[in-house]
């Protein structure tokens, strides 16, 4: 079955030239030019991936990520031509898992749509407990006593990652390397950003978390199991 | 006191003295108005003793002129027609005379002494005032005296009045007492008014200096204060400014030269406020532009980087014309994408939009990574690298990104102008820096080239083949990268001798760098040799990378 890519980017020829890239690369893009026709076509294609554009007309990237985000945990990969820090941070917060800046070459997008799409690594155990959850691997599904708790496929890989190695300290790089599928060093920020969505979903007082534990100086590591 | 108290109140009285301008002023003008008050002063005592001193004489010698002349008419007139003369009778009368002529009776005294060493028929009794002391009159006095010359002599002593000691004058004059030869009649005068007089004025002239020092004082510190008090505030104010509170001014008051200070200065502060706000508006306008440029460029860029690769990807498929077009496009496309992201990376150093992120970094493990990195730049040019390492061996406080794109452009740098010959990275630390420096044995600078060697756009030799991109910004982007860390780049050249390129970075965050601990050029270089070098001169050697 081939990915359906939702391509959303005010410049038409970018757009197109990202579609055929796309779908030389065996995908099925479609495109939409401005925010309002994104969040349509999101319905409509239900896309398994979105790249976006910050710089809309209309309703901007960040609030078509965030309205995104409000029902759904597709993988949406921003496409930024601000290397500018805050718009970064502003893009990642709102809840896109992953960023590539302008000027981009076609392997390097590919290889983080590939990393976005593909299934979570096959794990060694079918239930992981962290904390005082239960995580479903098979099932994708976390739960807390009854409740069940709806994370991203993007922070469900993160909470897993720390899972399976509860004795293990991550550093960014680490997880960077584990969740985003970086080999090389790229920005931390985005282990921070989604550590913090992630501890907001999951921990029951984020001011002193329990699950995703901060260790100074070097990185994160699972809370213990109870 | 201690010495240490005196010491520290010598220190304040130094540091006053140095930094009041007005206290330094009445001081001078005091210290010199006392001696120019002492010497008037002193000039006006000594005169005016002079003169009353001179005046008392006069008048003391006058008196005693008459006094002789009064005796010696007395003596003539008393010889009777036989010839004699009863001289102690008219001595007797002599004395009331003489007592009449002083001028103060009670206070002049008088000796009527016979000049020693004559043989005369008759022999008149010597005789004088009582209580007098005779031996104020002097000998030397009464042989000036007696030698009859007409005139008459004075001498100035010492009189003992009670316990007192008062000033008093001599004068003696000679009288020929018929029969009975010469005498010598002394005026004895008491001239204690004299002094008393002179003691008055001297007390008042020494009051009046004082009084007149005291106010020449006062008035200059009035006047100082006048107008040194303006000057403080021009002062502060001009500081004020200096420190960036560009709408600080100065009061303006009334028309004098204060005045025209103070509106000549606010004009110049008004004329640099304008053009400050005016340049930063225009370096505000220039930077937006640029960054604005370069970000307009990069969706463009990415669809023609896109298409280009598309078509690099399937290039074997075209006629070789068209194949090798493709080529060109790809790696032109890439230069240009590295310019703009340099061009990016000026123009937010422009705006100081750029912040450090610095993480522990062990820096030769980050060198030993961009030598890996350049090695097959380096080894198509026959270029061999070297790390010598004595110090950098710890986590230092650095943004890794930055460092290491210091370090790759000036290795690219290196390896191109090495013409073949080895480039040696050196690392070294002391306690408050560490330094890194690439050094080559290529062709050099001289010394215009080296001067421009930081500028943008920048390039030693253009007709030089280039295999690093080299956009021109490289160094200008290091030096910033450098000072973001609170370090430097500096550098050496010989044309010929190849160059060393310096970074020096303090070791903690937020301080800044006095002394490298490496020199420049490194002075314990191993020996220059284009054969391979199996053992390198130095203890030290952290790696010869070969791989």
């Amino acid at each position: 079955m081939t990915a359906r890519i939702l391509v959303v980017d005010d410049d038409a020829a970018i757009a197109e030239m990202i579609g055929i890239v796309l779908q030389g690369e065996g995908f099925e893009p479609h495109i939409s030019y401005d925010g309002a026709a994104a969040l349509e076509a999101f319905d409509t294609v239900k896309p398994d991936l979105v790249l976006l554009d910050l710089m809309l007309p209309g309703i901007d990237g960040i609030a078509v990520c965030a309205r995104i985000r409000e029902t759904s945990g597709t993988p949406i990969i921003m496409l930024t031509a601000k290397g500018d820090s805050t718009d970064v941070v502003r893009g990642l917060e709102s809840g896109a898992d992953d960023y590539v800046v302008k000027p981009f070459n076609p392997k390097e997008l590919v290889a983080r749509i590939r990393t976005r799409l593909r299934p979570a690594t096959p794990s060694s155990s079918e239930r992981l407990t962290i904390g005082d959850l239960v995580i479903d691997v098979t099932g994708h599904e976390v739960t807390r006593g009854e409740t069940s708790i709806s994370l991203t496929p993007l922070e469900f890989d993160l909470l897993l990652a720390l899972a399976e190695k509860p004795s293990q300290v991550f550093t960014r790089e680490m997880l960077l390397e584990t969740v985003w599928g970086y080999q090389y060093k790229a920005d931390t920020r985005l282990v921070n950003v989604h550590v913090q969505r992630l501890r907001a979903k999951v921990e029951l007082d984020a001011e002193t978390p329990r699950i995703v534990m901060t260790v100074r100086g070097v990185g994160y590591r699972a809370g213990a199991a109870r | 006191m201690n010495p240490y108290a005196w010491r520290s109140l010598l220190q304040r009285t130094r540091h006053l003295w140095r930094s009041s301008l007005q206290l330094r002023t009445v001081a001078i003008t005091v210290f010199f108005s006392t001696i120019a008050v002492t010497i008037i002063s002193g000039y006006m005592s000594i005169s005016i003793a002079t003169n009353l001193y001179e005046a008392r004489k006069a008048q003391a010698i006058a008196e005693a002129r008459q006094a002789t002349s009064s005796a010696q008419e007395l003596f003539d007139s008393s010889v009777a027609t036989n010839g004699t003369i009863d001289v102690e009778a008219v001595s007797q009368t002599a004395r009331t005379t003489i007592r009449s002529v002083a001028s103060s009776p009670g206070e002049t005294q008088f000796a009527i002494l016979r000049t020693p060493g004559q043989s005369t028929a008759v022999v008149m009794t010597q005789s004088s005032t009582a209580g007098i002391d005779e031996s104020v009159i002097s000998g030397a006095l009464r042989e000036q005296v007696s030698t009859d010359d007409g005139r008459l002599y004075s001498q100035a002593v010492s009189l003992q009045n009670g316990a007192d000691v008062d000033p008093g004058l001599v004068v003696g004059g000679v009288f020929e007492v018929p029969t009975a030869g010469q005498y010598e009649l002394y005026l004895i005068y008491n001239v204690r008014d004299v002094q008393q007089t002179l003691d008055f004025v001297q007390q008042t002239l020494i009051l009046g200096s004082l009084l007149l020092v005291g106010t020449i004082g006062l008035v200059t510190f009035l006047v100082t204060r006048l107008a040194i008090g303006p000057v403080r505030v021009a002062a502060e104010t001009a500081e004020k400014l200096a420190a960036g509170e560009l709408d600080r001014r100065i009061p303006e008051k009334g028309e004098d030269v204060i005045a025209t200070l103070a509106r000549s200065f606010n004009h110049m502060a008004d004329s640099m406020q304008r053009q400050i706000t005016q340049l930063a508006a225009l370096s505000r306008v220039q930077q937006r532009f640029v960054s604005d440029v370069s970000h307009e460029l990069r969706t463009p860029l990415t669809t023609i980087r896109l298409a280009g690769d598309v078509l690099y990807e399937q290039r074997e498929q075209f006629s070789p014309t068209a194949a090798r077009t493709t080529e060109l496009l790809h790696t032109q496309v890439d230069r240009f994408e590295v310019m703009l992201a340099d061009l990016l990376e000026m123009s937010r150093y422009d705006a100081g939009a750029v912040e450090l992120d610095t993480e522990p970094t062990n820096l030769v493990r980050l060198i030993e990574q961009s030598i890996e990195a350049i090695h097959p730049l380096a080894e198509q040019r026959g270029c061999e690298l070297r790390l010598v390492a004595p110090g950098g061996h710890f986590e230092a406080d650095v943004e890794a990104r930055r460092i290491r794109r210091i370090v790759q452009n000036l290795l690219g740098n290196a390896v191109d102008h090495s013409e073949g010959l080895p480039v040696v990275v050196y690392v070294d630390s002391d306690s408050d820096a560490v330094a890194i420096a690439v050094r080559d044995y290529g062709v050099g600078m001289d010394a215009a080239q080296l001067e421009r060697v930081f500028d943008r756009f920048w390039r030693a030799d253009p007709s030089r083949q280039r295999s690093t991109g080299g956009t021109g910004l490289g160094l200008a982007i290091a030096t910033e990268d450098a000072q973001l860390h609170g370090g430097l780049i500096d550098v050496w050249s010989v044309p010929g001798e190849g160059s060393c390129f310096r970074v020096t970075l303090p070791r903690r965050r937020g301080s800044s760098v006095a002394h490298s601990p490496i020199d420049l050029p490194p002075i314990d270089l191993p020996p220059i040799d284009p054969q391979p070098i199996d053992v390198l001169p130095l203890d030290h050697v952290a790696g010869e990378r070969d791989a």
